[in-house]
């Protein structure tokens, strides 16, 4: 834990060991924490879920390597383990994106900006997801409603603008750690300041933050 | 009373346990589909009649104006519990995916509208087309890994059994360090118990 | 979805938090000579017989269990440091000692599969469960306390778990109040800019004295 005086010095050396000791694991350990935290879907770690999918691959064959060539079957199982953990936390990131993807389908549809934080098979998932929900609210509800009340966002005709979409709560709480030292920011909505020390934990909105968990500056928990 | 049926259907998903399916209600639905229909003529015959009477029907505020407002908001609130209902329904039916799989058991088939099985299938399909896009099955490694070997003891004599190509004698008390896959049939069947420190 | 645990509820579901937890560093002495292990997650050993090494505390448990090795038990987790924080928890009605963010889990699984690791193991164990549970009343006291407005509230050194416990709850009552308040209350500087690592921060003492 850092200590109250060293606050510069431990920054740099936050920096420091992120640049030595971070390895993919950890980092999708903590953007699989974002993402389960957080109220919208968050920008897909591209490039950080390519390194991970080419080291679980080049590990499966090297396990597979071991129990031919007569490594003892302790370190083999204790490679199966690393594996397996490394594994479930790939899977549970894509399927909690999934989750959100199903959740905020039309908020999705209407939105590029949103839509540009997502894969390619995530975009496809997602078009596909709210064409299907469409069609099935179309042949199981609005067809047999009048006319002007059979749109899928709109209460009816005379709405202004679409009125019914499911769309994240960014004004929701979280909980949050502060990587580093954050000097006063403004907190949204209010005039109040919020320093956070390295490790500090925080009850806070979400929109207030949103951009240092992109960042990275600001861990979810 | 305008809206009580669209209530009703609201409260029956709201009273069902979480994350499990009611019994699709097609008749309160159509009654409220058909409550719809008859606002919406109530709606029109005020309209024209104020059109009839060579009213602004935009800028009068009279009687008529304001039953027609009155079936509009009735329609809209009817509109949005029907929606309700299905949107939430289908919530319920995307998760049965992950819980049973892309094949619905009978039970559950029984609760579901027509247009609800097409639904399911049609998004089991989207998910499929996902995970083979992506060349990767996401229904395994669904919750956090255990240590696949668990430590037990032989409670009664099991005798000399093969497994891995190897032989192992399960003597009575004795201890082993097991797969927990293999160590759990004969846990099952109360011949071994797990060991914890 | 199924086998994750629900957004609307808690967060982390206890296996989750267990999961995080696993991947806390401790100190084992193995005896055995094992060559360094080249994982995904990191590099461990190599591996000499009495030679103690940190590696994730799931590696030091799945060693354990095959008898390969013996856990040291954390720095904080002795009868001496237990019994201060215990005392200290006892003193202050809102500050919070500190302790890991998972000391919950990881001492739990220490008592689960190392305690012939840990000295003392029934006095560290009634002492853990005494802080325990001095920490969640003390956090249920605090939260009864919890009146007013605010756009963040520091929880310093709560735990993993007593986060999951709070979280629900304290995040609606926020949303809340932040709902029902007038927008044009007039914003409190020192709210937020509070020192001390409580629960329910300012906007109790403000209360207390009133």
């Amino acid at each position: 834990m850092a200590s109250e005086a060293g606050e510069g010095s431990t920054a740099g050396m936050d920096d420091y060991e992120t640049l030595i000791s971070t390895t993919d694991v950890e980092l999708l350990k903590k953007a699989w924490r974002n993402e389960k935290a957080a109220p919208e879907i968050l920008r897909f770690e591209t490039s950080l879920i390519q390194r991970i999918r080419g080291q679980i691959q080049l590990m499966e064959e090297n396990i597979e390597e071991f129990a031919g060539s007569g490594i003892d079957p302790l370190t083999v199982s204790l490679y199966q383990m690393d594996l397996d953990r490394t594994q479930y936390l790939f899977r549970s990131y894509l399927r909690i994106r999934l989750q959100k993807i199903e959740k905020y389908m039309f908020h999705i549809s209407k939105n590029p900006e949103v839509q540009s934080r997502l894969s390619e098979q995530e975009k496809g998932f997602a078009r596909r997801c709210a064409d299907d929900m469409e069609r099935h609210l179309e042949e199981s509800v609005l067809s047999k409603l009048p006319d002007n009340y059979q749109d899928t966002v709109k209460q009816s005709i005379i709405s202004e603008e679409s009125d019914m979409i499911p769309e994240p709560q960014l004004d929701s709480f979280v909980v949050c750690k502060s990587r580093r030292f954050l000097g006063p920011f403004q907190l949204d909505g209010s005039d109040e300041l919020l320093e956070m020390k390295p490790d500090e934990l925080c009850i806070i909105h979400y929109k207030s933050i949103r951009e240092r968990v992109q960042e990275g500056d600001i861990d979810l928990v | 009373m305008y809206g009580r049926k669209a209530c009703q259907l609201v409260k029956e998903l709201a009273s069902g346990e979480k994350g499990q399916l009611t019994p699709y209600n097609s008749d309160l639905f159509d009654q409220v589909i058909a409550e719809c229909s008859q606002h919406h003529l109530e709606l029109q015959s005020l309209i024209r009649k104020m059109q009839e009477e060579g009213l602004d029907v935009q800028t009068t505020r009279n009687a008529d104006h304001y039953g027609a407002l009155i079936h509009h908001l009735s329609l809209v609130r009817n509109k949005r519990c029907l929606m309700a209902y299905m949107y939430n329904r289908a919530e319920i039916i995307r998760s049965l995916i992950w819980k049973v799989g892309p094949v619905l058991p009978q039970q559950i088939q029984e609760k579901l509208s027509h247009t609800e099985e097409e639904y399911f299938k049609k998004h089991s399909g989207a998910l499929q087309s996902y995970m083979s896009r992506l060349d990767l099955d996401l229904t395994v490694d669904m919750v956090p890994p255990k240590d696949p070997y668990i430590q037990v003891r032989v409670l009664d004599d099991i005798g000399v059994v093969l497994s891995d190509d190897k032989t192992t004698n399960f003597a009575r008390h004795s201890m082993h360090f097991l797969k927990r896959t293999d160590a759990e049939q004969f846990i099952s069947r109360g011949l071994m118990e797990e060991l914890t420190s | 979805m199924a086998g994750q645990s629900d957004p609307q509820l808690s967060l982390f579901s206890a296996e989750e938090v267990e999961f995080i937890a696993e991947d806390e560093m401790v100190e084992i002495v193995p005896n055995l000579r094992m060559d360094a292990l080249n994982f995904v997650c990191g590099d461990f050993g190599p591996f000499f017989p009495q030679l103690a090494t940190q590696v994730p505390l799931w590696l030091a448990v799945a060693l354990k269990k095959r008898g390969k090795c013996t856990i040291r038990p954390p720095q904080w987790m002795t009868v001496e440091k237990l019994t201060q924080v215990l005392e200290a928890e006892r003193d202050s009605q809102r500050v919070f000692e500190q302790l890991p963010f998972h000391y919950v889990e990881i001492s739990r699984l220490l008592f689960d599969h190392a305690r012939d690791d840990i000295p003392d193991v029934y006095m560290v164990r009634s002492l853990i469960e005494d802080i325990r549970d001095v920490r969640f009343h003390k956090v249920e006291t605090n939260l009864e306390s919890l009146n007013e407005r605010a756009f963040a509230l520091k929880i310093n050194n709560l735990s993993a778990m007593e986060v999951n416990i709070v979280r629900p709850f304290v995040g609606r009552a926020l949303q809340a109040f932040y709902k029902h308040d007038s927008p044009d209350l007039i914003p409190d500087q020192d709210r937020v800019s509070d020192r001390r690592p409580q629960v329910a921060n300012n906007a109790t003492r403000r209360h207390l004295r009133r």
